[in-house]
């Protein structure tokens, strides 16, 4: 029975305080609502406002501090510029030496670079002055205020002014500062480099390399140069080899075409090839051929031309 | 001409220009070391001939102006640097007035030391203004922040009317200000 009895009071109990916990959630839920609507970030004109500063100690003579500036307005509203505070000197001790207005998307940022130049004999405390920004929508003005900024600056040296060490009173000159020869070494480097690639190319193809198919017409120029009109079959067999050489196997007139396929540039002088290969049949051959310092000309002409080709010069 | 007469003069003509190139790179990497070898004997206190600072870079100058400097011959000195002002890059101007400031403060400090006063005042404020402009263009060199708080205890600047709170920004924004030599002679 008893038992019974402090069970029904528990239950009670319990019953009231659920009933307790969820008024105070609705209170509770109440009240979030109504600051909410105090908050207003719907209805405020600036719905975000936050003023950004580095460490607000440790800044000595000549040192610069930035502070930023984070504003989100309603559209419409429009942060005037000429509330700005104006690029320069401040005060005595205070240049403003940078100011730039970012718009990053319904984010205005203001970014301020202030530079000091106070002297302090110990630790002090200074500020960067505050100023009110304005907005404009339509013909309405409104304002926001940008505190006060307090930081600490210390000095550099003890009080007195007196000789260091080295018997100065102050920090020495710089020295000048030696020329950069980075430019002229790059471009010393470039140049060299393009004149070696260059001048390789070119002794390749003027067949200054022992092994290169490209000295065949100038070893046989060469060859020719030795020889008089009298010495036409010699002449002749030089100009074949060169031929047959530059072929990898006899060439005879019939293959012209074939040597052609590969070696399209010579099909330029293909007359005179015709020529000298109906002239060496005829001086072989027919026994009948006549020989006059003209053909031997013709011939050092024709491998003078082959010369060009060779070199990649015709 | 055919195509390949053409590609054959335009490798000869390459080969020219970059010849040229070389030969205009090997003169200016001559000229760069043969100006460092002058800078290096202006630094280590020996003249050169005054032509080739003349027709050299503004680096030469500098040296010179160091040089002249340290001979005492401060009016050419600051000639010298005078016409560096504006050349170079930002860290080199800066350089330039932070060795100016140089010039101004060691001349004031001889004036000091001679108890010159009225000489010496308009120097240190010179001295304060070539640091200022030196920490503008480079807000990180130490040394002429240095020397500009000697030249500011040198020459403290104070403001004209004391509020009470004499750092007050907003008062001073308005007002002018003064500078009152004060050359604290070693603490006591």
């Amino acid at each position: 029975m008893i038992h019974k009895k402090v069970g029904a009071n528990l239950f009670a109990q319990n019953t009231l305080n659920m009933r307790i916990n969820s008024h105070l959630q609705i209170l509770s839920l109440f009240m979030l609502m109504l600051l909410a609507g105090c908050s207003g970030s719907v209805t405020e004109p600036v719905s975000y406002f936050a003023v950004e500063t580095p460490r607000p100690f440790g800044y000595v003579i000549g040192d610069e501090i930035a502070q930023r500036i984070v504003i989100e307005t309603r559209p419409g509203i429009t942060l005037q510029t000429a509330s700005l505070p104006a690029r320069g000197q401040i005060n005595r001790w205070l240049n403003l030496t940078q100011i730039n207005v970012e718009q990053q998307g319904e984010q205005t940022v203001i970014n301020l670079r202030y530079q000091i130049f106070y002297a302090p004999l110990e630790v002090k405390m200074l500020s960067l002055p505050g100023f009110t920004l304005q907005f404009a929508q339509g013909d309405n003005v409104l304002s926001k205020d940008v505190p006060d900024w307090s930081f600490t600056v210390a000095p550099l040296r003890e009080l007195a002014v007196r000789k260091n060490e080295q018997h100065e009173y102050m920090r020495p000159d710089v020295r000048p500062p030696l020329l950069s020869d980075s430019a002229a070494l790059m471009g010393l480097w470039s140049s060299c480099s393009v004149s070696v690639l260059l001048g390789t190319y070119l002794a390749y193809l003027y067949g200054y390399f022992p092994q290169s198919r490209r000295r065949v017409f100038k070893q046989a120029l060469k060859q020719l140069a030795k020889l008089s009109e009298g010495d036409m079959a010699q002449a002749l067999t030089i100009a074949h080899k060169a031929f047959n050489k530059l072929n990898r196997q006899p060439l005879f007139q019939h293959q012209l075409t074939d040597f052609y396929r590969q070696h399209s540039e010579y099909q330029r002088i293909n007359k005179s090839l015709e020529w000298f290969f109906d002239y060496s049949y005829h001086y072989f051959f027919s026994g009948k051929q006549a020989v006059t310092p003209q053909h031997l000309e013709k011939i050092r002409e024709l491998l003078e031309q082959c010369r060009k080709i060779e070199r990649g010069a015709l | 001409m055919s195509f390949k007469a053409i590609q054959h003069s335009l490798i000869w003509a390459a080969l020219a220009i970059s010849i040229g190139a070389l030969l205009f790179n090997t003169g200016a990497l001559l000229s760069v070391h043969s100006d460092n070898a002058l800078i290096e004997q202006l630094v280590a206190g020996h003249d050169v001939d005054v032509s080739k600072v003349i027709s050299g870079k503004p680096e030469l100058r500098l040296a010179r102006a160091l040089y002249l400097k340290q001979k005492h011959r401060y009016d050419e000195a600051l000639s010298t640097l005078s016409l560096i002002m504006e050349q170079g890059d930002q860290a080199f101007r800066a350089k330039v007035r932070y060795n100016l400031g140089n010039l101004y403060l060691e001349q004031a400090m001889n004036h000091v030391e001679t108890m010159k006063m009225n000489e010496a005042l308009p120097l240190v404020d010179l001295a304060k203004q070539a640091y200022r402009q030196a920490l503008a263009l480079n807000s990180q060199d130490w040394d002429s922040k240095y020397n500009l708080e000697v030249a500011m205890r040198l020459l403290p600047e104070m403001d004209r009317i004391n509020s009470g709170n004499e750092d007050d920004p907003k008062k001073q924004a308005t007002q002018l200000w003064t500078t009152v030599p004060g050359f604290p002679r070693g603490l006591p």
